[in-house]
């Protein structure tokens, strides 16, 4: 938008004359230094746009289309093999919403467990990366080897670390095993900890801050490395602790990180869902369903009922609440700095 | 590595003598603390490799981290007799193509975004932004419809297409990021001297960028390599699989044998961190500047 206007006031176009001039300047004016200026810009303009082509063309092919065809889906019912898509404005987002016996209380249970994922996720990120950090940042020797195993979580998470972790916390799994031989065998779950629907979803979170504690690590650790020293020199002229100085100097001051953190960790808790897919597909009973998953199933898994529209409707909410969480930050972000 | 060794001195409170917690010094603490995460960290891998080298009836029998009678066997056997060859080779294709698209599109994309002027700029470049918010599970359906239009569903080209698209947010906002950085005298000098468009972006900018193209090499080739699921809605003929899918076909046998699925397990994730320790060097310093930039 600023380039549009620059580009039209100081490429030598003449003040007063009208439209018609001002047209056929780009051939016909005789200024000495506005033409070369005017066809280098044309020629830069050119080669912006060949660079950018590429991007361009994949987005209209695979982007544009499946944006617009998923909205558009959202206000029809359809199952995929009829024909025809019968078309049902808004009525798929009120039933969502609440206006449907059949799909509002599905919404609901898989609403509050993703709130709760929501909540505790980043919570528990920023409780275990942040000190994490700090620790790491005060120590010379072995920071790098440290590092790279605290990152492994992340290098690594897919399915092939989902099926281990299902595999460490099955019922004869390490899990219980260990806590039996430190001797708090009351804590194991015999039916193992993705089995209970009590410890289903708390046990999924833990995976979930397994591994969104990498990134987030190393973020801070960008950020602590970036701070001024004297400033910590200062605090602890004045006496303060190392704990002081963590939580009343360094803490304030990774704020922005910290929103960072946050808002990529709100994302994935609102829009992921492929390790509840693969571990426990939403179970037992719905203790584990959420948003993400439920949308899945809607379009993937329920063979010939016509709800292809409603999983549509069911993602694009998921839009507009990660819109709103994102604005929502920006604002805390600014008022901050 | 040698950037961040300098930068940590400086960053630091000057050392004091440890002091005492409850008997404890504080150094002990504080290793005991990176340590006991460390071992949170590689927990799942190491059970992971532990069953990987037993056989099913000790991983059956249960819990020891260490095998008694650790063997080869199940390795070889899960890589012989489960086509993990096939399955190994082809994630690769898909992996490797999608990587060198999404940074060569996107590397051109980003350097028309940060250094070329030219009329609706920042409208394109929020609009990549702006696909970072939209659901996967919302564009999966008309993916697969369109595909199967375009006769490119069950393809690997089926899986590439859609991978680069969707890596489109990540890789503009950090290269373009990493562009900015680069001093405008650097390319008015190289115009001066007659080099065109081309090279002064092959020459100049790209070399200047390596540690965001590496970053952003690894942080496509990671999901692309563990992404299941279009993977798992799209391919239908077994000799197209990918290694994700060949894992999930294993888990969805009625017995699971969790010494070959671990073996599978292993196979899948030992080339990522092989990538990982390569390249970490460029890629802790990419994120940290894709961060600061």
């Amino acid at each position: 938008m600023a380039a549009n206007l620059t580009a039209g006031t100081d490429a030598g176009t003449p003040g007063p004359g009208s439209a018609g001039t001002a047209r056929a300047t780009g051939k016909g004016r005789t200024s000495p230094a506005g033409r070369p200026r005017r066809t280098a810009r044309l020629r830069e303009a050119l080669w912006g746009y060949t660079f950018m082509a590429p991007a361009l063309a994949l987005f209209a092919v695979m982007g544009v289309y499946t944006i617009v065809y998923g909205f558009s889906l959202s206000f029809a019912q359809w199952n995929g093999f009829w024909p025809q898509w019968h078309w049902r404005g808004l009525r798929n987002y009120t039933d969502l919403l609440g206006g449907s016996p059949t799909y509002a209380p599905i919404v609901r249970t898989a609403a509050l467990n993703t709130l709760y994922v929501m909540i505790a996720v980043p919570v528990l990120t920023v409780l275990i990366s942040f000190p994490l950090a700090l620790v790491l940042n005060s120590i010379r020797r072995f920071q790098g080897v440290l590092r790279s195993v605290y990152f492994l979580p992340y290098v690594t998470t897919g399915i092939a670390v989902y099926f281990a972790w299902q595999y460490i916390l099955e019922p004869e799994g390490a899990i219980n095993l260990l806590l039996q031989s430190v001797g708090l065998g009351s804590l194991s779950q015999p039916q193992g900890w993705l089995g209970n629907p009590d410890t289903a979803l708390p046990t999924l979170i833990m995976v979930m801050v397994w591994s969104a504690v990498p990134v987030s690590m190393l973020l801070y650790l960008t950020g602590l490395q970036s701070l001024d020293g004297s400033l910590l020199e200062a605090a602890q002229l004045d006496g303060a602790g190392r704990v002081r100085t963590a939580l009343h100097i360094i803490w304030p001051l990774m704020r922005p990180m910290t929103l960072v953190i946050t808002l990529l960790n709100l994302r994935d808790a609102l829009q992921g869902f492929q390790m509840f897919l693969i571990m426990t597909n939403g179970g037992p009973g719905d203790s584990t369903s959420v948003l993400g998953l439920e949308t899945y199933r809607l379009a993937f898994l329920s063979e010939l009922s016509p709800t292809l529209g409603l999983a549509s409707a069911l993602g694009w909410l998921l839009f507009v609440a990660a819109l709103v969480v994102a604005f929502l930050n920006q604002r805390a972000t600014r008022r901050t700095q | 590595m040698t950037t961040t060794a300098q930068l940590t001195p400086r960053a630091l409170p000057p050392r004091r003598t440890p002091r005492s917690l409850g008997g404890i010094s504080a150094r002990t603490a504080v290793t005991v603390a990176l340590a006991a995460y460390a071992v949170v960290s590689l927990y799942p891998f190491l059970w992971m490799v532990s069953a990987a080298f037993k056989t099913n009836s000790e991983v059956v029998s249960g819990g020891h981290l260490i095998p008694h009678h650790p063997t080869l066997q199940t390795l070889s056997d899960t890589w012989n007799k489960l086509d993990f060859f096939e399955y190994f080779t082809n994630s690769l294709k898909v992996t490797v193509l999608t990587t060198v698209l999404v940074v060569v599109v996107y590397a051109a994309a980003s350097y028309a975004f940060a250094v070329l002027r030219f009329p609706g700029r920042r409208l394109f470049y929020r609009l990549f932004l702006a696909l970072l918010f939209v659901p996967g599970v919302v564009t999966l359906l008309p993916i697969v419809l369109l595909e199967s239009r375009l006769d490119i569903l069950g393809t690997h080209w089926g899986l590439i297409l859609p991978f680069v698209n969707g890596s489109a947010p990540l890789a503009v906002l950090m290269l373009t990021n990493a562009f900015n950085t680069v001093p405008v005298e650097l390319r008015e000098a190289a115009r001066m001297d007659g080099a065109g468009e081309l090279r002064i972006f092959a020459r100049i900018y790209l070399p200047l960028a390596r540690p965001a193209l590496v970053t952003i090499a690894l942080l496509t080739a990671i999901p692309t390599w563990n992404e299941y699921q279009l993977t798992r809605i799209s391919l239908n003929d077994p000799h197209t699989y990918t290694l994700p899918i060949a894992l999930q076909a294993m888990q969805s046998e009625s017995v699971v044998q969790y010494n070959s699925l671990m073996a599978a397990a292993l196979i899948m994730v030992v080339p990522v961190i092989i990538l990982f320790l390569c390249a970490q060097r460029y890629f802790v310093n990419g994120l940290m500047g894709a961060v600061k930039g």
